[in-house]
């Protein structure tokens, strides 16, 4: 029977947090779209005590621009809503087509992007396109807001750099740059979690890379991603040898499991070859734009 | 000259008869029936896989709050069921022998009650060795899961002993000489995998008691008469004290047909004298009701050089987990089908079907008939490539014609499989087949294989009944899981008294009042139960037109029914009778009520001893034969293994579609079961434990893996005996798609796979060594 | 312990009163406390489509969205489909697009939600946008034909 007694509706992020930071971590947690929550409460997994519904809060619905140009995805945005923002364009799209392989219609209309990250299931689709992306995430708790780079964000499996009574608030992305992002998805049916995902995002100018992101998922506790396979892919300029490079070291830092999708085997085994694929079409629309 | 209404029905698309209440949400399943002061049931599972049972502890789960009843297999009597063999009580008692069985119920005001306090039930066990794979199984000095097997009620005269379930044999011809006489044979070791139903409706119950004890129980089943005999068997209740009804049914594929949480849901009734109801969650679903049956194969087939097959020997190995259940019907029918539609004289199929500390398996669209295929279709392949011969080719010089007779002696009184054959090739450009190109990092490949399986088997009845007002109530007491059989056996009626369909209605299957039907299954109730509306609708037919005679003074051979519900004399365009003057007469003056009735079981033999040899057969009579082919079109991505199908064609013979957006609706839909098992559907256990019993973990195709371009094709060559020509079309179509998605596979790749489901992982493994042997 | 609460909501454009615990789910209180049983429980984690309701006209799981956060919100269910998921209704009819039909209301509801922001969708588009609701008893064939011929019924 479920011990679930109060569910509150804060209208404030401050009021969420205050809310938040009366329970131990267990007994109090935070409603976002429901899409795993609800899910784990349904099979008996969690009991919460008191649930804080982050439905009433304005700051974190939608997205929007910031001064310098960058984008504010506000933690309540729908994967749908992601999955169709234009400005996700050039580098940044690798966030876009990560929110548009996400479950299905339905569900991307009632998933978040805050609450899929907070969760932090390391084979789901955004965790690696906001690394590679090189996205921040913003959190805020009783002591105010802070910034975490993404690639610092995903600690463990299910685990994430979020101290107890802090909740997400968006996720921040730097001005979109030309270039490409790219999402692509293993797994067994379409809207399955990944048995292994590559996202990359390459921010190009007068035919040179700028800035390379290349990072896993499904292979490990977090989102693989290595600085020395980005660098190699920048300074070999998306070339077949630095893809196949790179495509090796995150194989070789992979730490898979076994679990009823694949064996850790044939992860290992597709990583590289995912990522060769990856770059050789982001190769060929840069070869194709100069 | 015929009216509108009257136009033929029989051949038609006419929309499901309660298409309206499906589309309005008034459907009602049976979680969808709610009775005043309903009690909630629920189960506490066993944590292992086998154990004995040492003590309980319910009080805890007594005093909870809400709580009416506790029971645990104490509360039980030593009553047993089965389909074959009767060794399984309505929950466990004194051992369990796979996780999640049974162990203790219990009824609460309310479901969340029910469960809280379902988990408070304490058991002691002491753990015995589990048992989980057939090879452990049969080991020498195996722990035995049934100590007392030899005791067991059986009702065939099954080889068993120690943990072996069941061994069958089946040969014809001299399968050694055979051997000899072939220029070439090819050998292959085949494995399948345990496949869940993933019926959308999990099974459910729904009991209530009245005033003198009697029970009323509504469940989602696929035999009220099948449910009433579990029921009863495992309660020792008399038949007498149970009736049986069905609500609407989210289909079933096999998994409704025995029982599920009936016999527990009564005996909480019983207990209580509340209504009770309990609908498993889909955790439940997955973990403790039944699943498609793994299998380990051995097929040898020798040839001639010029493709004639001349031999074959099968052993198949079946896991049929800790219960009985169907499994010895599913390993028979295997090895009656695993010589397939051709003529090999001389085959020997043996097989053996063990105990294991596992989820039972049992019956499941196909009932044995895919795993075989995808060994016996794939190896043709084989053969065909050895001798370079076209794979089409070969199996239509090798197809049971018209006067061959299936494996066994019997004769097939109609086959369609050449049709099948030629217009699968022609559908799917077969002969153009090298032309396909697929992009850079694709492959593509195009596979072919047959099937054939049969309609039919027991009992069955139909009561046709005219009104008053001279329309007719129908009543068989088959459930329509959703296949449409209530809108076909309504086809039936309404084109043999030549009557427009809403003046024929439908009886909702009831133990009470419905004639005996085995059952929704073995693709059995358009061929079988069909005969009997059939001919219950003519014996009303014969008492309209008795008493016309009477009425109008005339022969009865000279009378004629008219479209719209009359009796007309021939000839003479005056000289009719409605319907209703002749009910009204028979209901108020002479001859009592027009109620028409047959009943009839399928008794041709299955097998002829003069042909073969058989021991352990389950079923010594069977069905009638439809036949099917298959192609598909695949595309493997080079990068990951993965394997889409673009394109299928499904052919099937069905005899006579009396309901073809129906019949297509079963084709399509048993394409995209099978494509599931070839490409990624698998139960999958951790140790004893099954590790991905949600939909989140299970898999089964979206709209997005099934190709939108999936061609059903009806062939129609009549059966004799069947109604206005029809046999069975529920499971033909599923049997041959794993085994025609695999050649696919292998056209594209060159890569032979032997295992399902052929997952991206496997495709990648053996693409891999096909390219390490050509390179 | 949970206590049930009194809550409003507004169902198929008509205002209900009902009583439900803080963790009931949509769901639970549509079939439960006000009889819609369209909705279907097919596997109570959102991965089979069968409780698909609308909210503000827009498809969720009702297995996956708590009841009090309903209040003030527009819910459809099958029993009050109107406009596009009428049109569904006689496409899925005609085309035979109906077998048990417990997957039917869930996909009648998100192919009506998707013709509204699609009303001329592609095969492949109906097929993606059908791809959260299972079917196990068709291959998908009909279903994505009904939604065409909606969509061909439907356009002005």
């Amino acid at each position: 029977m479920s011990a679930l007694a109060h569910l509150h509706r804060p209208a404030t992020i401050e009021e969420a947090v205050r809310l938040l930071a009366a329970g131990d971590g267990e007994r109090v947690r935070l409603l976002a779209g429901g899409a795993t929550l609800v899910a784990m409460m349904n099979a008996e997994l969690v009991d919460p005590a008191e649930l804080v519904s982050l439905a009433a809060i304005a700051e974190l619905r939608g997205i929007r621009a910031l001064a310098d140009g960058g984008l504010r995805i506000g933690a309540m945005t729908r994967h749908r809503e992601t999955a169709a923002e234009a400005r996700l364009a050039g580098a940044a799209a690798v966030l876009r087509e990560a929110a548009a392989r996400i479950a299905n219609p339905v569900v991307r209309n009632m998933g978040t992007i805050g609450g899929s990250i907070a969760f932090a299931d390391p084979a789901a689709d955004y965790p690696p396109a906001l690394v590679a992306a090189d996205a921040a995430v913003e959190i805020a708790g009783r002591r105010g807001r802070r910034q975490v780079p993404a690639r610092e964000f995903f600690v463990d499996w299910f685990a994430t750099a979020l101290a107890p009574g802090e909740m997400v608030t968006a996720v921040l992305l730097a001005p979109p740059a030309p270039g490409r992002g790219s999402y692509d998805k293993l797994c067994r049916v379409s809207g399955d979690f990944a048995i292994a995902s590559v996202a990359l995002s390459v921010a190009w100018r007068d035919g040179a890379c700028e800035r390379v992101g290349l990072a896993v998922g499904g292979c490990g506790p977090r989102p693989l991603h290595l600085d020395e396979a980005d660098a190699l892919l920048r300074s070999g300029r998306l070339g077949e040898a630095a893809a196949r490079r790179a495509g090796e070291l995150l194989a070789a830092a992979a730490d898979p499991l076994e679990d009823v999708r694949a064996s850790a085997a044939y992860r290992r085994r597709v990583i590289p070859r995912m990522v060769e694929r990856a770059v050789a079409q982001a190769r060929a629309q840069l070869e194709a734009n100069r | 000259m015929t009216t509108p209404d009257a136009a033929p029905v029989v051949g038609q698309s006419v929309p499901r008869l309660e298409v309206r209440e499906k589309l309005t949400g008034r459907a009602q399943y049976v979680a969808d029936l709610y009775r005043p002061r309903m009690l909630h049931g629920a189960i506490l599972g066993s944590p292992h896989a086998h154990a004995r049972i040492k003590s309980y502890d319910v009080s805890a789960a007594r005093a909870a709050p809400g709580v009416h009843c506790v029971l645990t297999g104490e509360d039980f009597g030593d009553h047993r069921m089965g389909a074959f063999i009767k060794d399984e009580h309505a929950i466990a008692k004194g051992k369990v022998r796979y996780v999640g069985e049974p162990v203790a119920v219990v009824a609460a005001e309310t479901e969340a009650q029910a469960r809280a306090a379902a988990r408070l039930v304490e058991v002691e066990y002491e753990e015995l060795p589990a048992i989980l794979t057939p090879a452990a199984a049969l080991a020498p000095g195996a722990a035995v899961i049934h100590e007392e097997l030899a005791s067991y009620f059986k009702v065939f005269d099954a080889v068993c002993g120690g943990n072996v379930c069941s061994r069958t044999e089946l040969a014809e011809g001299d399968v050694e000489r055979g051997f000899r006489e072939s220029d070439l044979f090819v050998e292959g070791r085949y494995r399948t995998q345990p496949q869940a139903h993933v019926s959308l409706e999990p099974c459910g119950a729904l009991a209530e008691v009245d005033a003198a004890g009697r029970v009323t129980l509504w469940s989602a089943n696929q035999s009220v008469f099948r449910v009433q005999a579990n029921v009863c068997e495992s309660l020792g209740l008399p038949m007498s004290r149970l009736r049986c009804l069905t609500p609407r049914v989210g289909a079933g594929f096999g998994n409704k047909m025995e029982a599920h949480v009936q016999p527990i849901v009564v005996k909480l009734a019983l207990a209580t004298g509340r209504p009770v109801r309990l609908v498993l969650t889909r955790e439940e679903d997955f973990e403790i009701v039944r699943a498609r049956h793994p299998f380990e194969v051995r097929v040898r087939t020798g040839v001639k050089r010029d493709g004639t097959f001349v031999a074959r020997e099968v052993e198949v190995l079946l896991d049929g987990g800790a219960y009985a259940d169907d499994s010895p019907g599913v390993l028979g029918y295997s090895l009656l089908m695993a010589r397939g539609p051709y003529r090999i004289p001389h085959t020997r199929c043996r097989g053996t079907l063990v105990y294991t500390n596992k989820l039972r398996f049992g019956a499941f669209r196909g009932f044995g008939n895919p795993q075989v295929t995808f060994a016996t279709e794939t190896q043709i392949d084989e053969i065909a490539a050895q001798l370079g011969i076209d794979p089409v080719e070969i199996r239509r010089r090798n197809a049971l014609g018209a006067d061959d007779r299936w494996f066994g002696g019997q004769a097939l009184a109609s086959n369609g499989l050449p049709e099948c054959i030629d217009v699968a090739e022609r559908e799917s450009g077969w002969n153009a087949r090298a032309a396909a190109r697929a992009a850079p990092g694709r492959r593509r490949g195009l596979g072919f294989a047959c099937t054939a399986h049969i309609g039919g088997l027991l009992g069955t009845g139909a009561i046709v009944r005219m009104l008053e007002d001279g329309t007719v109530v129908l009543n068989t007491g088959a459930v329509d899981i959703g296949q449409g059989s209530d809108t076909v056996l309504t086809q039936i009626v309404a084109e043999a008294l030549k009557l427009p369909l809403d003046q024929v209605s439908v009886a909702s299957p009831d133990t009470d009042g419905s004639p005996y039907n085995w059952g929704t299954t073995a693709s059995r109730v358009t061929y079988t139960t069909g005969r009997a509306v059939l001919a219950a609708a003519r014996e009303v037919e014969r008492q309209v037109k008795a008493h016309a005679a009477e009425m109008l003074e005339c022969a009865e051979a000279d009378l004629e029914l008219l479209p719209g519900g009359a009796v007309g004399l021939k000839g003479v365009p005056g000289k009719t009778l409605p319907f209703v003057a002749i009910s009204a007469r028979a209901h108020w003056r002479k001859g009592g009520p027009i109620v028409g009735t047959n009943t009839w079981v399928f008794d041709r033999p299955t097998v002829d001893p003069k042909r073969a040899v058989a021991t352990g057969l389950p079923f010594p009579q069977i069905g009638v034969y439809s036949f099917g082919a298959v192609a598909a079109e695949v595309e493997v991505d080079e990068v990951t293994g993965q394997v889409a199908v673009l394109r299928a064609w499904t052919v099937a013979d069905v005899g006579r579609a009396i309901n073809r957006a129906s019949v297509e609706g079963q084709l399509e839909g048993a394409f995209a079961q099978g494509l599931g098992f070839a490409l990624f559907e698998a139960l999958v256990f951790d140790g004893p434990r099954l590790a991905n019993p949600t939909l989140m973990d299970y898999k089964v195709p979206t709209s997005l893996e099934v190709p939108y371009e999936l061609h059903a094709h009806i062939v129609e060559h009549p059966e004799p005996d069947g109604p206005f020509g029809a046999k069975g079309v529920g499971e033909i179509g599923i049997n041959a798609v794993a085994a025609a998605i695999a050649n696919a596979v292998a056209a594209a790749t060159g890569a032979r796979l032997r295992e399902l489901p052929l997952t991206g992982e496997r495709v990648l493994g053996a693409l891999a060594a096909a390219a390490a042997n050509t390179g | 312990m949970s206590t049930r609460r009194p809550l409003a909501l507004r169902v198929n454009r008509a205002e209900h009163e009902l009583f439900a615990a803080p963790g009931d789910t949509l769901l639970t209180a549509l079939r439960d406390a006000l009889g819609f049983t369209g909705a279907k429980r097919g596997c109570n984690q959102g991965a089979c489509g069968a409780c698909t309701v609308l909210v503000d006209d827009e498809p969720v799981r009702a297995c996956l969205t708590l009841a009090h956060e309903c209040a003030g919100r527009e819910i459809v269910t099958i029993e009050g489909a109107a406009g596009a998921a009428q049109a569904l209704q006689a496409a899925f009819e005609e085309a035979g697009a109906v077998q048990c039909g417990f997957c039917t209301p869930g996909m009648i509801l998100t192919a009506a939600a998707m013709l509204e922001r699609t009303p001329r969708p592609s095969a492949d588009e109906v097929r993606a946008g059908l791809s959260g609701n299972l079917c196990r008893c068709s291959g998908y064939r009909k279903i994505v034909d009904a939604v065409l011929r909606a969509a061909e019924t439907g356009a002005p």
